[in-house]
């Protein structure tokens, strides 16, 4: 009992005290009277008739005072409801108004046939408002009835990437039976909501997943960042809506976002539709036409995983990534690309937990999210030899009629520093062209050391940079990498800590560009281009995934994309010809055990294989094509990390996936041996 | 007659009356046409009648225009209360007042019984969140004893002050007269009801100063009010000192020294509140177009803030309407006080007057932010059978006082 209390039952008990006191003790007239005749008109007070007056000027004061609220309340009322009346009106007016955004469905992503690749699904959501997390009771219910641990469940309520005062996601596709028992209860999940929600379907699975990309909810930074932008036509985004977080959905999240429409209604006090009225529809984003053919992709995906998984059950246990480029060498449509690890976009859908993302991030798990076709970095290995053919013409190092003696061992720069030829039993007398199709190491040594005693030596580089090596695509899609060509200045800069004589440029540094070793990195979609570009005669053209826009709204108005040429290189005829039969030499001249794999092919293939050399790992192997060789339309790169020999491993898929292309499966077993054995 | 005049001319005026003489006004000549007359009309004070009836049948309106939205607000249930009330206040109309001038013994007990119901075991009825009210036992009627308290310490403190004619000498006298007072309104603080308590306190010191109190006396009772006003405050917002206010009680005084302070709670009532008068305008929004009040937003729409609910639907011009009633009928009431004679109803009319000028300024002063929240009804207007009850008898009470006039002044 508070001690408030017990002074008040104190005074309650001395009043009654005192009331019985009088009531009852009081005998005699000089005590207490209570009644003195009250009743009885007042006698005639004589001259004295103060007390008349002071109850009359009494009367008048409280007739004063009344009249004085009721003005007073007149006043006030005066200056609420006449001049501040507007203000109160807007008020009650935004009180009772609410708007609802409708949400506009996202444009759904298709293959160039029109297969749908990633559509829209509708999603039972389960919603609860941030004041959740403070009642145990709730969460546990909750948690219990969609089989989540309750600490889990508060986690999610917790989670502030929604916004600190937006409703929290706490859980999708829930079920039936859950949706009905949060209905029947309202009372023991207050501040819990069930929405349908739209969200994204892959009736493909995780087919292109680092194509199409993922879509998340919308981060702090891109909602502040929206707010920013007040461009006609840019996306004002609001808390806890989805947009495109990587590859396409984030590319042309422009496109495939769609207008939101907007709902008047009025509410009670509760939030409750008590009326609708005005609003606006909302618009349905567009699709996008992607260049992928999904079947195509499926090939590559599967060729692609395929001979990972059996490089990494026979000789490299660590081989897990590589990835795959199907281009039309035409046009630059991108009719397939794959990359392994790959991961599946439909864990982002409702939201990713913690544990799945750390995954997603992990050295362990090999980076699945990272695109490799576009983001991965390597060296060229020898499928740089062409281009170094081409530098070596065009600046005079070597012409088409130049020899070389390949002995397996190579001098020139002395004994000291010699370097083998990857054939160490040697070539013999090469050329340009048989350079080029047996990957003789000496015969580009020779160029190395002819730019290193040029008078222009960086022209090389220049050459590498005009092929569009270690320069950016441009591609539509985020992420890609740039690479490097290394240089003298770079190299000076890039090795601050080393000493003066290693910083230096030396001929050793052009030889090992020449064969596409060192400190050269290039991406596996420079490469394609680069090929495509030998493949059309300098012609090439941007690599790109969008085919067209499908407008979901009125008329279904289509717009196509037009191909962009990146560059056209100019290179003599002549030269050309060393190139290109030097690339149709090592399908079909190099050695039968290559030639088997493509003779079943109903085209001539033309191509080159690279093995690229990693201190303390497996080598990176390259093989890239282009069919058919006398009128050339697609052209495929695949590149593998921690493989082995190219003409071992990244070969088979890139067979595979020509086999996609043209009907033909590969009857021939694939054998596949270790570095220590056989050739590049 | 002619003698009253010549004393009062001789006689030096008191501020009041010069300030209103200056005016024009004169109160004692309100409905003296009617004084005289003879008739069954002259049985009825039509001076507070005619406000009286015009306030009952606009808070029916009232009522009527809530029920349509407000499953709370039910309409039969008001008119129930208000057939209830007119047949005490015709009932108390019938009979003379006056028979409890003498009866202030009578009047302590009973008064004391009414506060003290709420607390007795089978009789108080004090479940969700109410506080205060009786089921009388196999009926299962319910009502509010306080409200019923209030007339009746209306005709307490008119019976133990009009006996001092209006001169309350000695200090021994004025003492005592405050602590009778005290005791009912020490107990309805129990129930506990700030409200109510208010009530009774300031009808009965008005019955007390006009019964004559010297005015150096009431000054200093005034001040120690004030200081134990402010000392019960400063204790209750102290950490280790008595809490005598509740929490919500000192919630609602701080949120109308500052609205901002809890926009959810209080803050937000007396906000909807100012909303709903506000966006009221001059004509209002018409019969059941109130959104503040209809769709919930405004709290206790039909009983406390019932104010804000009329405001809203009939604006400026219908809320001057009810202050005007009010006005008219509580003037009338200090009119017929002037001119009575007996001291006894003098004090009654005064003590009905004071009840209902500040159950006015509380409640429509609460409404509009000019004094803070309590649960004190609007007399006539509110919904619930006991406010509506005793108010009416009220009003019989005053209408007894004319009925049974002895003789008249001016």
């Amino acid at each position: 009992m508070s001690l408030s209390t017990i002074i008040i039952i104190l005074l309650v008990l001395l009043v009654l005290a005192l009331v019985v006191l009088y009531v009852f003790y009081n005998r005699g007239d000089e005590k207490l009277q209570f009644d003195i005749g009250g009743q009885v008109p007042r006698a005639d007070g004589g001259k004295d008739s103060s007390a008349e007056r002071t109850v009359r000027a009494r009367l008048l004061g409280l007739g004063l005072v009344s009249s004085t609220v009721v003005l007073g309340l007149i006043a006030k009322l005066w200056s609420m409801q006449l001049v501040s009346k507007d203000d109160y009106q807007q008020q009650a007016e935004s009180n009772r108004t609410r708007t609802i955004s409708l949400a506009a469905q996202r444009g759904r992503i298709l293959d160039r046939s029109g297969n749908e690749i990633v559509g829209n699904r509708p999603c039972i959501t389960i919603i609860a408002k941030p004041e959740v997390a403070e009642n145990n009771i709730e969460i546990q219910l909750l948690g219990n009835l969609i089989g989540m641990p309750a600490a889990a469940v508060r986690r999610k309520i917790q989670d502030q990437s929604e916004g600190a005062q937006s409703d929290r996601t706490v859980a999708s596709d829930v079920s039936r039976r859950v949706v009905a028992f949060i209905g029947e209860h309202p009372y023991l999940f207050e501040g819990i909501t069930v929405e349908e929600r739209s969200a994204r379907s892959y009736p493909f699975g995780s087919l292109a997943a680092h194509v199409v990309g993922y879509t998340g909810t919308v981060t702090k930074e891109q909602l502040e960042e929206s707010a920013k932008n007040t461009d006609e036509g840019s996306i004002v985004y609001e808390t806890g809506d989805t947009v495109g977080q990587a590859g396409i959905e984030f590319e042309y999240e422009n496109i495939l976002q769609g207008i939101r429409g907007e709902q008047q209604v009025y509410v009670d006090a509760n939030g409750a539709v008590l009326e609708y009225s005005t609003s606006v529809e909302p618009q349905s984003g567009s699709d996008i036409v992607l260049t992928i053919d999904a079947q195509l992709q499926q090939a590559a995906e599967e060729a692609l995983q395929s001979i990972i998984d059996k490089i990494r059950n026979s000789v490299s246990k660590e081989c897990k990534a590589g990835s795959a480029i199907v281009m039309d060498v035409t046009n630059g449509e991108i009719l397939a690309m794959a990359s392994c690890p790959t991961y599946s976009p439909n864990i982002f859908v409702g939201g990713i937990s913690n544990d799945d993302w750390n995954k997603l991030q992990s050295e362990e798990s090999g980076y699945p999210m990272m695109n490799r076709a576009i983001a991965g970095q390597y060296p060229s290995a020898s499928t740089i030899k062409p281009f170094s053919t081409f530098a070596a013409l065009d600046n005079g190092i070597a012409n088409e009629s130049s020899e070389y003696n390949c002995t397996g061992w190579w001098t020139g720069f002395g004994e000291a520093s010699g370097q083998y030829c990857w054939e160490h039993k040697g070539h013999g007398r090469m050329n340009l062209r048989t350079g080029i199709t047996n990957s003789c190491d000496v015969v580009f040594y020779e160029i190395g050391k002819g730019f290193y005693e040029s008078d222009k030596p960086e022209a090389f580089q220049a050459k590498l940079h005009e092929w569009g090596l270690a320069e950016k695509t441009g591609i539509d899609l985020p992420g890609e990498s740039q690479g490097r060509i290394p240089d003298a200045d770079w190299k000076w800069n890039y090795y601050t800590s080393a000493a003066d004589l290693d910083r230096q440029w030396k001929g050793g540094d052009f030889t090992n560009l020449a064969i596409g070793q060192g400190d050269l990195l290039v991406t596996p979609m420079q490469m394609a281009c680069a090929y495509g570009g030998v493949a059309t005669n300098g012609k090439q053209w941007r690599p790109h995934l969008l085919k067209s826009v499908r407008s979901r709204t009125g008329s279904g108005s289509v717009v196509d994309y037009e191909p962009q040429l990146l560059r056209e290189i100019q290179e003599e005829e002549k030269y050309r010809s060393i190139v290109h039969d030097g690339l149709v030499g090592v399908i079909y001249e190099e050695a039968e055990y290559i030639a088997q794999h493509f003779t079943s092919l109903p085209v001539r293939v033309a191509g080159k294989s690279g093995t690229g050399e990693r201190a303390g790992h497996n080598p990176t192997a390259w093989f890239i094509t282009f069919a058919p060789e006398n009128d050339p339309k697609y052209c495929v790169a695949v590149t593998i990390e921690e493989a082995t020999w190219a003409n071992s491993s990244a070969l088979f898929a890139n067979r595979d996936i020509l086999g996609a292309l043209y009907g033909v499966k590969d009857e021939v077993p694939y054998a596949i041996t270790s570095v220590e054995s056989v050739g590049d | 007659m002619a003698s009253d005049q010549g004393i009062r001319d001789s006689e030096p005026q008191s501020f009041v009356d010069i300030v209103l003489s200056r005016l024009g006004i004169d109160l004692s000549k309100l409905g003296s046409s009617q004084f005289q007359r003879k008739g069954y009309l002259s049985k009825v004070y039509l001076m507070e009648l005619i406000p009286n009836v015009v306030l009952v049948l606009f808070g029916a309106l009232v009522m009527w225009s809530a029920s349509l939205t407000m499953p709370d607000a039910s309409f039969p249930r008001h008119v129930f209360g208000i057939v209830l009330g007119m047949a005490a206040a015709v009932a108390m109309w019938r009979y003379d007042v006056g028979m409890f001038a003498d009866k202030s013994r009578f009047l302590l007990v009973l008064d004391i019984i009414l506060m003290l119901m709420p607390s007795i075991p089978g009789l108080g009825y004090n479940t969700m969140g109410m506080t205060g009210w009786v089921q009388i036992p196999l009926i299962g009627f319910r009502f509010q004893p306080s409200e019923l308290a209030k007339p009746v310490t209306i005709l307490l403190m008119a019976s133990v002050t009009a006996g001092y004619n209006g001169k309350i000498d000695s200090l021994k006298d004025y003492l005592k007269l405050c602590g009778i007072l005290c005791i009912p309104f020490v107990l309805i603080l129990t129930q506990p009801d700030l409200g109510t308590g208010l009530i009774v306190l300031v009808l009965g010191a008005t019955i007390i100063v006009c019964g004559g109190a010297k005015g150096r006396w009431v000054l200093i009772t005034v001040a120690i009010i004030i200081v134990g006003a402010f000392a019960v405050v400063a204790t209750s917002m102290t950490e280790g000192l008595p809490h005598i206010l509740k929490q919500y009680q000192l919630n609602r005084l701080i949120v109308f020294v500052d609205p901002s302070v809890d926009p959810s709670g209080n803050g937000y009532n007396l906000q909807q509140a100012k909303i709903a008068v506000g966006s009221g305008g001059f004509f209002g929004k018409g019969i059941g177009n109130a959104s503040q009040a209809g769709s919930g937003f405004l709290p206790e729409a039909h009983t406390d803030f019932v104010f804000a609910l009329l405001a809203e639907e009939f604006g400026f011009l219908g809320s001057v309407f009810l202050l005007v009633m009010f006005g008219w009928m509580i003037i009338s009431t200090v009119g017929l006080a002037l001119r009575v004679e007996q001291p006894y109803a003098k004090l009654v009319c005064v003590g009905v007057a004071a009840m209902w000028t500040f159950q006015l300024m509380q409640n429509v002063g609460m409404c509009i932010g000019i004094m803070p929240i309590t649960g004190i009804p609007l007399p006539f207007i509110s919904f619930g059978s006991s406010s509506m009850v005793s108010q009416l008898l009220a009003a019989g009470m005053v209408q007894s006082v004319w009925r049974h006039r002895k003789k008249v002044s001016a």
